[in-house]
């Protein structure tokens, strides 16, 4: 029967999320993925014969504790690998700091460069935890219409008064002030060697496309800290691969009744008098729903499913002003051996590398996309999914996932071609062979996903991963839209689950519950 | 005799601010010691005649953002307040130019020959702004509340700023939160698609900070030149006759009308503070005068860091004053001419001469300015804007000669091994060669030129690092964070030591707001 | 008196392809700006001949400042038809159509005609420029939008023998020509469309031809038409027209929602007296949704003609030791109505009618006030002093002659 109570557009993690928390209160739910296998960007696959990789995210910074909770992930299988060296900062004389669970073996390794750094850390990371935990509570929430905010609006805010009762309304003002800073202005009051520096400014540039010198990365920088219980640069991998956790989410839903159907591209979300009831797929096919949830990026549900005909001019104009513009790609590297890194033992490497060693470098790779160009010298981070997981490669051979910032999608003056591709990929490779020996030597096979592949293969509009960039004025009650910051939308009936909405990109799945809650809710 | 004399309150700085907190507060009865370092009062407002004949606002160069009730209520125009408005915007382009001016429909066809979809979006534009920007003015007008123990009044400030808030449609909170954050340059992608227009008003956005017009952060700086008004028209820039001096002259003798006194040449060492109090100054003469309190109108490093002693004051607030962000990133560039600027573009003498011009043909042409200063030089090609004092006032230059003034951008404080003589040429040479690209006769009618790096206006006038804002104004060091939380409504830690710069809230230019605010402030506390 | 003018404009303001001829005609030297043209205000020293010409003779005005925009393509209907609140699916080719357009909010930016030139070929006029409205809410659509405000230039021939020249210059007849119809013809070799539409609520035609073309109609017109008592005519005679007709005029009696800068300042179509123009019946179109809403509310205003009632006018006046002393223009300044001690309502301009012998306003109201017969009382001044004088709520147009929609064949 072609008939639920509510359509999940799209397979990816939050939807997936959303589907099983609507399937467990009991409503009849079916997915609709496009692809032939759901998980969205937490996907894995055969890049090469024999050679596996995550196609996008090697690490999950995070995971909402009430999504593993509710959904009892890790009954299901959900095997998370929290190494113990979560990051490590190369630099091109082969030195390097180590980014451990423990942050006194973070300082001690930070004392190899400057002695008041390494003592300055612990502080360090006390104050980013502390606003990371304010961005917990603030997470949760479903952001308030503005701007007439009742009281019925004010008291879900109540949450975020456990943080501000154990650290003060000092820390609700710090929150205040570093989230609009720009990186050197945020490590220009901690630390003062260079490699440190860079290392920190990493975290706030993370999946942008402004460079260090943007106000607004130390939010993304927290962003990426939110849940990190004290870990600087957090990282988690997922047994089996990154695709694992929608395969283990794919179950839980199926546990709850979700039905869910890959292969199935929605052609139209259909719209009534500004209301909805139902798709269309690309084969024909309608199905009909009391609710429609999407969970994809706000422009591919609005403009091009419901349509613009049927959106009110105010909501088309916010739609058209929301900022994707992706500049991240992604290179898999097929290897015939196990690379060398300089200065890095063979048993360090099961973590995460980052290439970008002064933030001036970072800003001038970041420079390129104001220009339109792909950086000359981007900044990269990589690991071996290989040495985590060995089934990702042939015995002996490897895996080298590289994430390469900048790469924008609105390049001037060309498009991308597989001849642009291939100058990424020469510019990573040129890059890396200053930290790995003979690197170009080493590769077999190689697999380049610009911000154009990404929008071609995963509907994500201009290729951004976070559904819309991760800045101030993007972020809570503007996030997509304020008139859709609450999950629900101008569209009857319609509702968003996606990256799209508060809080933002990442693995951690708070969309989808936050969503779900609202659904339920109405 | 120094030592006995007693006033209730000695002003550090004869700057715009200082003297207007003297001027209120001497019309409240006070008596009121200003102290100024330099020989001319005015600090950053100040006008001097650098050669024979030729007069210069040296460093700001326009008025927009003066209070209006200031000027009311200290009589400014009786003292010699006189602004002449500025007509128009002028942009030159290699082959072609875009010229704003105040009648609304000629500028909508001058727009419309370049798109018509802008020209019909400014009309909407310039409103939208005026309607935000009096949105904000409660916020301005507002002295910071403490949000970290919030007394009862900081309270109901805050109330009274949450109810207005909800007085405003969504549109203008939506708007007022992208201004808050975003570029400008993102900003007015948003409304507009001719780059030359864009650029131009995103050039408002970069305006003394360090920032591109790519910035986010740069769209704040943009409202903040909107909300200015003049004879009650919002955004409309003014040229005070005789130069900005002659502003901070008519805040001077409306102080000294109501009993102030003022000394010039007369810099101050110390902040004398006696059990975490502060009783009078010292000079570096050695003099010494005494105060109930004492106001500093200078930036908050040289208030805090060199002012008063480290010791008297709490370590975590010395660590958010040295943390308190103020790169200087502008300089200025005066030249008096033997003649007019003949612009390719548009030659000979017209309306475009009688405002501001302002070299920013492209985003790129200001983001590559900027990218110069990012990695420590100053813009080989810098954006500028520029005016011609004369043109409007005939009395600033010698017959048929005539006194440009260039604001310029980016010119770091911290260059690339520092600022000497041989950079400071280069940096001017830098700045004709890019107005000869539009104007080439300028070469041939420099009669002098005077280049002032950031390393000059701290050295001649006191602001730390060259910054012209006493501190830039980024999103964290507005209204209760500037300069740090707390202390952002010009008390300091140090009892009956006060602050009235622009290094307060509500920040920059010639506003005359921090010194009124900072007066009335202290006279809450006195009364 | 006649004299050859030679006033030539060195004005950034722009110039209509007619203004070779205008500026030599207009004795009085009095221009208005309409939207960046300079047009004439009146072409004799009093506007009373001109006007006079428009009900009773035929005036020529140029009308070239309107805005004007041409949507092409197979959506254009569909399009239209979301964009305005009439309903343009039965609008046949050759037709034209009186319709305003609303936000989301159901709040009037704009109000003009939309002729159907062909099956997929509209033009589309307006007071303001609204090329950023209409093409953001094409996007996706099939369609192109053209600026037509300057590659078309226009003149309005109003008034009783306005056929009768037209027939004289024209190569078909106009006899069959319906209200709110156009045609195609020709002026000798010239290609010309004539509408049968107009501002001032008389029999009367509109006249859209090439601007290079501009200066031969013209002087067609006024050769032929010379007989007829054609008379070129400005803009504040039309002005008293227009109100006599009870046509509203943009930034005068309501201002558009996207540049009304407060809540107060906009109004919906049902509260400009529009609400017959609002075909809820269609399936969807910008606003319907608030209009809905509203229609269940019912509209806080209306919008209405009054006549202020002479007998008392007089009074006040004779008080004074004066007879009645009328602007003999239209006033356009916002003037208060009152019920008792409380306002109730704003006139936005009025005039005193020469053809009528009424002082007569269009006016804001209060639903409740608004009834036909409702009375009022409307803010006078008299030698300096406020009075308060009686007006009633009337029915407009004021003034709606037979030979307006009549046909002859």
């Amino acid at each position: 029967m072609n008939r639920f109570d509510v359509i999940v557009v799209g397979g990816g993690i939050n939807s997936l999320i959303t589907a099983s928390l609507l399937g467990k209160a009991g409503k009849k739910v079916v997915v609709l993925e496009a692809r032939d296998q759901v998980g969205g960007l937490a996907s894995t696959t055969e890049f090469a014969p024999g050679f596996r990789c995550n196609i996008i995210n090697d690490t999950l910074k995070w995971i909402d504790p009430r999504v593993m909770k509710d959904l009892n992930l890790e009954a299901n299988g959900l095997a998370l690998i929290q190494p113990e060296v979560v990051q490590v900062t190369l630099s091109e004389n082969g030195e390097h700091i180590s980014f451990n669970r423990d942050p006194r073996l973070t300082a001690a390794s930070i004392a190899n460069f400057s002695q008041k750094d390494a003592k300055s850390w612990p502080a360090f990371i006390e104050y980013i935890e502390k606003l990371a935990q304010f961005l917990e509570r603030l997470y949760q929430l479903t952001p308030p219409e503005l701007p007439n905010i009742g009281l019925s609006e004010i008291l879900p805010m109540r949450l975020m008064l456990g943080p501000a009762f154990k650290h003060g309304t000092r820390g609700l003002v710090d929150l205040m002030r570093v989230a609009p800073m720009m990186m050197p202005e945020l490590v220009d009051e901690w630390f003062e060697n260079e490699l440190v520096r860079s290392a920190i400014s990493m975290a706030g540039i993370n999946h942008l496309s402004f460079g260090p010198f943007a106000a607004g990365t130390g939010y993304n920088l927290l962003h990426q800290h939110v849940h990190g219980k004290g870990v600087f640069h957090n990282t988690q991998f997922v047994k089996g691969g990154t695709g694992e956790l929608a395969q283990v989410l794919a179950s839980v839903a199926g546990s709850n009744n979700v039905e869910i159907r890959t292969g199935s591209k929605v052609k139209s979300i259909d719209v009534e008098n500004g209301r909805c009831n139902g798709i269309s797929l690309t084969g024909g096919e309608s199905i009909q729903a009391d609710r429609i949830v999407s969970g994809l990026d706000p422009k591919n549900t609005f403009m091009n499913l419901v349509g613009t005909s049927n959106l009110n001019p105010n909501f088309h104009t916010q739609l058209n002003n929301i900022r994707y513009r992706g500049s991240t790609a992604r290179v898999h590297f097929a290897l015939n051996k196990l690379p060398e890194i300089n200065g890095i033992l063979q048993d360090q490497m099961k973590t995460v590398f980052s290439v970008g060693p002064s933030i001036e470098y970072q800003e001038r790779a970041s420079d390129s996309v104001k220009y339109g160009t792909i950086a000359e010298n981007p900044t990269i981070e990589f690991t071996i999914p290989s040495l985590i997981n060995h089934e990702f490669a042939p015995g002996g051979k490897h895996v080298l996932s590289a994430t390469v910032q900048y790469a924008p999608y609105h390049l001037r003056d060309q498009v991308w071609s597989s001849k642009l591709n291939e100058q990424l990929k020469n510019n990573v490779v040129r890059v890396l062979d200053n930290y790995i020996p003979d690197f170009s030597s080493l590769i077999e096979t190689t697999s380049v996903l610009s911000p154009k592949d990404l929008e071609n293969e995963f509907g994500l509009t201009e290729g951004n991963l976070n559904h819309g960039e991760m800045t101030l004025d993007q972020f809570f009650f503007m996030r997509p839209t304020m008139s859709t910051a609450q999950y629900k939308s101008p569209i009857e009936n319609l509702y968003l689950c996606g990256p799209g909405t508060h809080p933002g990109g990442g693995l951690h799945g708070t969309n989808g519950f936050n969503s779900a809650r609202e659904i339920l809710k109405g | 005799m120094p030592g006995v004399k007693k006033y209730d309150a000695i002003v550090i700085g004869g700057g715009h601010n200082g003297l207007t907190a003297a001027a209120y507060l001497s019309r409240a009865g006070k008596k009121v010691l200003v102290l100024e370092r330099r020989y001319i009062l005015g600090g950053a407002a100040v006008t001097e005649e650098i050669f024979p004949g030729f007069k210069f606002s040296v460093c700001s160069y326009v008025v927009s953002l003066m209070k209006p009730n200031v000027m009311r209520e200290l009589m400014l125009p009786k003292f010699g307040l006189e602004l002449l408005p500025l007509e128009s915007t002028f942009t030159p382009l290699d082959n072609d130019y875009l010229l704003r001016t105040a009648d609304a429909d000629q500028t909508y066809r001058e727009i419309a020959r370049h798109s018509l979809r802008d020209a019909e979006a400014y009309t909407r534009f310039g409103p939208l702004m005026g309607q935000i920007g009096m949105a904000v003015r409660p916020i301005l007008e507002t002295i910071a509340p403490n949000p970290i123990r919030p007394s009862l009044s900081d309270l109901s400030k805050t109330k009274k700023l949450l109810d207005h808030f909800k007085t405003l449609s969504s549109e203008q909170f939506e708007y007022l939160t992208k201004l808050m954050t975003m570029s400008s340059a993102d900003f007015l992608d948003e409304w507009f698609e001719y780059e030359p227009l864009k650029a131009s008003m995103a050039a408002s956005g970069i305006i003394g900070t360090f920032m591109g017009p790519r910035s986010p952060g740069s769209a704040y700086v943009m409202l903040h030149h909107y909300m200015g008004d003049i004879d009650g028209a919002f955004r409309a820039w003014g040229f005070q006759r005789g130069g900005t001096g002659a502003v901070s002259m008519a805040i001077a003798r409306s102080a000294e009308y109501f009993g102030a006194d003022i000394m010039t040449e007369a810099p101050v060492e110390k902040v004398i503070v006696k059990n975490g109090k502060a009783v009078g100054v010292a000079l570096e003469n050695g003099d010494e005068y005494k105060s109930d309190i004492v106001i500093s109108g200078l930036d908050p490093k040289l208030s805090f860091l060199k002012m008063v002693d480290e010791s008297d004051l709490p370590s975590d607030f010395v660590t958010d004053i040295k943390n308190f962000r103020i790169r200087g990133s502008s300089g200025k560039v005066n030249l008096a001419l033997d003649g007019l600027p003949n612009f390719t573009c548009l030659p000979g003498d017209g309306h475009h001469l009688r405002g501001a011009i302002s070299i920013s043909p492209s985003y790129d042409h200001l983001e590559k300015a900027y990218d110069d200063a990012k990695y420590g030089n100053f813009s080989k090609e810098p954006y500028m804007d520029i005016i011609l004092p004369s043109v409007l006032d005939p009395d600033m230059a010698p017959p048929g000669k005539h006194v440009m003034s260039c604001f310029v951008q980016y010119a770091p404080y911290d260059i690339k091994g520092g600022w000497n003589d041989q950079k400071r040429e280069a940096f001017g040479d830098a700045v004709i060669n890019t107005i000869a690209r539009f104007a080439p006769n300028i070469k041939d009618i420099i009669l002098h030129r005077q280049v002032l790096t950031p390393a000059d206006l701290e050295s001649t006038f006191g602001l730390t690092e060259g910054n012209i804002f006493h501190g830039e104004l980024s999103l964290q060091q507005l209204f209760t964070m500037r300069p740090a939380v707390k202390w952002a409504d010009y008390t300091t830690p140090i009892k009956n030591y006060f602050r009235c710069g622009s290094g307060t809230h509500p920040g920059g230019g010639i506003t005359g707001s921090p010194g009124e605010m900072a007066a009335k402030k202290i006279l809450g506390i006195w009364s | 008196m006649s004299y050859e003018n030679q006033f030539t404009a060195h004005t950034q303001l722009k110039l209509s392809p007619f203004f070779k001829r205008t500026s030599k005609l207009n004795e009085s030297q009095e221009w208005r700006r309409w939207s960046g043209f300079l047009a004439a205000t009146n072409y004799e020293l009093h506007h009373e001949n001109e006007y006079f010409a428009i009900r009773t003779k035929a005036a020529l005005l140029d009308i070239t400042p309107l805005k004007k925009y041409i949507i092409e393509g197979p959506d254009s209907q569909r399009f239209l038809n979301r964009l305005v609140t009439r309903n343009i699916s039965i609008c046949k080719v050759g037709q034209v159509m009186y319709t305003p357009w609303c936000d989301e909010e159901g709040k009037v930016i704009d109000d003009g005609t939309v002729q159907r030139l062909s099956e997929n070929k509209f033009r589309i006029t307006s007071a303001e420029p609204n090329l950023n409205w209409i093409q953001h809410n094409a996007t996706g659509m099939d369609l192109t939008v053209r600026d037509d405000s300057v590659s078309t230039a226009a003149l309005a021939l109003q008034g009783p023998n306005s056929r009768d020249i037209l027939n004289e210059v024209a190569s078909d007849s106009l006899d069959s020509l319906k209200f709110f119809w156009m045609m195609d013809t020709t002026f000798g070799d010239i290609s010309v469309s004539i509408s049968r539409t107009g501002y001032t609520g008389d029999l009367g035609y509109e006249i859209w031809m090439d601007p290079k073309d501009a200066i031969a109609v013209w002087d067609l017109l006024l050769d032929k038409g010379k007989s007829f008592g054609i008379t070129p005519t400005g803009l504040q005679a039309l002005d008293i027209a227009r109100i006599e007709a009870g046509l509203i005029l943009l930034d005068v009696d309501y201002v558009s929602s996207r540049h009304a800068l407060i809540e107060s300042r906009k109004s919906s179509p049902y509260e400009l007296g529009l609400g017959w123009a609002v075909k809820m019946k269609k399936k969807d179109f910008i606003g319907k949704a608030a209009l809905e809403a509203e229609v269940v509310r019912g509209p806080e205003w209306d919008f209405v003609g009054i006549e202020i009632q002479w007998h008392e006018l007089e009074k006040h006046f004779r008080k004074a030791g004066l007879a009645p002393g009328l602007p003999s223009t239209a006033w356009r300044t916002s003037t208060p109505l009152y019920k008792g001690s409380k306002q109730v309502g704003y006139a936005t301009s009025g005039a005193w009618s020469p053809i009528l012998k009424r002082y007569i306003a269009l006016a804001h109201v209060k639903s409740e006030y608004a009834d036909e017969g409702s009375e009022l009382m409307f803010e006078l001044k008299v030698e300096h002093y406020r009075k308060l004088t009686p007006a009633k709520v009337v029915k407009t147009p004021f003034f709606d002659p037979e030979r307006k929609r009549s046909c002859l064949a």
